[in-house]
């Protein structure tokens, strides 16, 4: 039998400390999602907590918001929600067309080098998110030209590019050079080797970080407060306008449905990379 | 100057990592079917020779004739040769079938065709039954065997092997030294191996190739190589070979242990020379039955079962014996002894 290194008589000290901590971290980290999901079922047009009567009222809100689109509204829904949704393809599909091949020169060149993109490409995270805002609306700003939509993209690959970095270069490190000699030594030209056993084998990295790009993406607010227009806007921004006078609970409702899709895609990547490198 | 049965010519081959000399001009005539063990401490240069031949690496100076013609210029996937990685370097997202028929697969081979060649390899290496699985499934004997399959299904040039049996426990190596030496005569296959392990460097190869810092100290048969080595340092990595300060003495006499002994010996007189002995040529008398010869005391003694082995101070040597069990008994630690060096099992150096 092993011997805990910390004492264990007397009810086992672990178990104790284990449940306490995990109660308090669930607590905090689930509050808003419970509060927000028991609004989202309230009766009522105010927002008091606990709702007094329950109905799926501001659910029905929601659907109508999408189907009988108000065309009076400066910012429609249905607009926000797809820029949203083509923002986070676009990103996605940037930051894995940069990450793979710069995860591979990382991982099999100079491991200074490495360190250092790895410090450069982390530095958007330690950013006040603020400063980072403003700094991409100087420069959308001193552009002769209306980038549309980019305006948005381009702030947020910096934003994801990190993490999909991250992922593809823990996937990078399991990948011996060896097996990519020995499909070369079985007549495969290197581009092929790549191709055919780096790739397969980075496919769960590379998906994890996908899905964080479009999770950061899809949930961003602070950077994007800066650069929408009236043409551009995501949903966040929508979901704000709509809370910044007076909260609409229709808004919570909505936030259920992303809270959802969000949930469905976390344990995603958990099923992707179960037995892999962890995900930070 | 290339013969016949020269398949590989490693023409004057150096490699220099930065002021790092790896390997230096390097002379090496491979016949074709032969199974050549490059054998050397680490850090000999074994591997990267081994690398300059797979193409992974380019030597600083020197040529490459495979049957004649120079393949310095043709890439590594272009090469056909069949390599065995010290990794085994296994598809992990791959059954063992579609590991085996990759190379096919590359070549252009119908997928008929890869299945018959697949399912003749998987008999070959005696695992007919394991095509389908995943290589993550397998233990450590069939990850190597289905390594070996892969590398002979493109029915290589050359066959290269990397230290593969180095993770194997001491008895599948054993058995599984024994399957590949079967399975290179069955293929006929030119082949390099590269091991530090002298054991298996004698039990597989057809020619021996010791290196050491860089260059061929020797390259002979096995026997030869063990019963002649060519200097002191060869001696000692095969086998244990006791190293005993020598002199030249007088013409056809060295005197060593403090005796002279009868060897033909062409070193001038009062040269400072070094004799290698193994363990198993040295006999031990009683003292009264040895006339001139060296006596020495028993300082340690272990039975291994079919032989002892005894450590014998002479002076200030100290010598490695091993009898058959018959002939040590009566020997005890502190017993004093007379040391029988056989001329014709031992070799003489200049000293170091």
């Amino acid at each position: 039998m092993r011997v805990g290194l910390l004492p264990t008589e007397g009810g086992g000290t672990y178990r104790f400390a284990v449940i306490a901590l995990a109660i308090v971290g669930i607590l905090i980290s689930s509050l808003p999602v419970i509060v927000v999901t028991i609004m989202s079922f309230s009766a009522a047009d105010n927002t008091g907590f606990p709702p007094e009567a329950l109905s799926l009222r501001w659910y029905w809100d929601v659907i109508a918001l999408f189907t009988n689109e108000d065309a009076s509204s400066a910012q429609s829904v249905v607009d926000s929600t797809l820029t949203s949704l083509l923002v986070a393809v676009i990103v996605m599909a940037i930051s894995t067309f940069v990450c793979i091949p710069l995860a591979y020169a990382l991982a099999r060149g100079d491991r200074r080098i490495r360190a250092g993109m790895e410090l450069l490409f982390t530095l958007p995270l330690v950013f006040p998110l603020v400063i980072l805002g403003i700094s991409f609306l100087l420069i959308a700003e001193s552009l002769r030209v209306d980038i549309g939509i980019w305006r948005i993209i381009i702030p947020h690959v910096a934003l994801v590019l990190p993490f999909v970095l991250r992922n593809c270069l823990g996937a990078m490190s399991g990948i011996s050079v060896e097996i990519e000699e020995a499909a070369v030594s079985l007549g495969a030209s290197p581009l092929r080797a790549i191709w055919d056993v780096v790739i397969p084998l980075m496919k769960a990295g590379i998906l994890a970080g996908l899905i964080f790009a479009l999770i950061i993406s899809f949930n961003e607010f602070t950077i994007t407060f800066f650069m929408y227009t009236i043409d551009v806007s995501t949903l966040p921004i929508w979901m704000y306008s709509r809370t910044v006078s007076s909260l609409d609970p229709s808004t919570l409702a909505l936030s259920v449905f992303i809270i959802i899709a969000d949930v469905v895609l976390i344990v995603l990547v958990d099923k992707l990379i179960a037995g892999r490198a962890s995900l930070f | 100057m290339t013969t016949q049965n020269t398949h590989l010519h490693i023409d004057g081959v150096s490699k220099n990592f930065g002021d790092v000399k790896a390997l230096s001009d390097i002379d090496l005539k491979i016949e074709r079917g032969s199974f050549v063990c490059l054998l050397g401490p680490s850090g000999c240069g074994k591997t990267t020779l081994l690398r300059i031949i797979a193409g992974f690496e380019t030597a600083s100076r020197g040529r490459l004739m495979l049957d004649g013609s120079d393949i310095a210029q043709i890439p590594p996937h272009k090469r056909g040769f069949g390599m065995v990685f010290q990794s085994l370097a296994l598809f992990p997202h791959m059954s063992v079938a579609r590991n085996i028929a990759y190379g096919l697969k590359l070549r252009g081979v119908s997928g008929k065709e890869q299945r018959n060649r697949v399912e003749e390899l998987l008999n070959v290496i005696q695992l007919p039954s394991i095509a389908d699985r995943p290589v993550s499934a397998l233990s450590g004997g069939q990850r190597q065997r289905v390594a070996i399959a892969r590398a002979l299904a493109i029915q290589p040039k050359l066959f290269l092997l990397d230290e593969p049996l180095s993770a194997l426990d001491a008895k599948l190596r054993d058995n599984m030294q024994i399957e590949l030496r079967q399975l290179q005569q069955k293929f006929g296959v030119t082949t390099i191996l590269v091991t530090h392990d002298q054991h298996e460097a004698m039990m597989l190869a057809d020619e021996l190739v010791v290196l050491k810092d860089g260059a061929v100290r020797q390259a002979a048969a096995p026997s030869v190589v063990y019963q002649q080595p060519a200097d002191s340092f060869v001696a000692d990595f095969l086998g244990a070979a006791n190293l005993i300060d020598a002199g030249a003495y007088k013409s056809g006499e060295i005197e060593l242990l403090g005796t002279s002994s009868k060897f033909a010996t062409h070193h001038p007189e009062g040269t400072r020379l070094q004799a290698a002995v193994r363990a198993e040529h040295i006999q031990l008398l009683p003292v009264s039955a040895a006339g001139h010869a060296p006596v020495g005391t028993v300082a340690f003694m272990r039975d291994l079962g079919p032989a002892t082995e005894l450590i014998v101070d002479v002076g200030r040597e100290r010598l490695r014996v091993r009898c058959p069990n018959t002939e040590c008994q009566g020997l005890e630690i502190g017993t004093q002894v007379a040391v029988v060096l056989d001329p014709a099992h031992m070799s003489v150096f200049n000293a170091a």
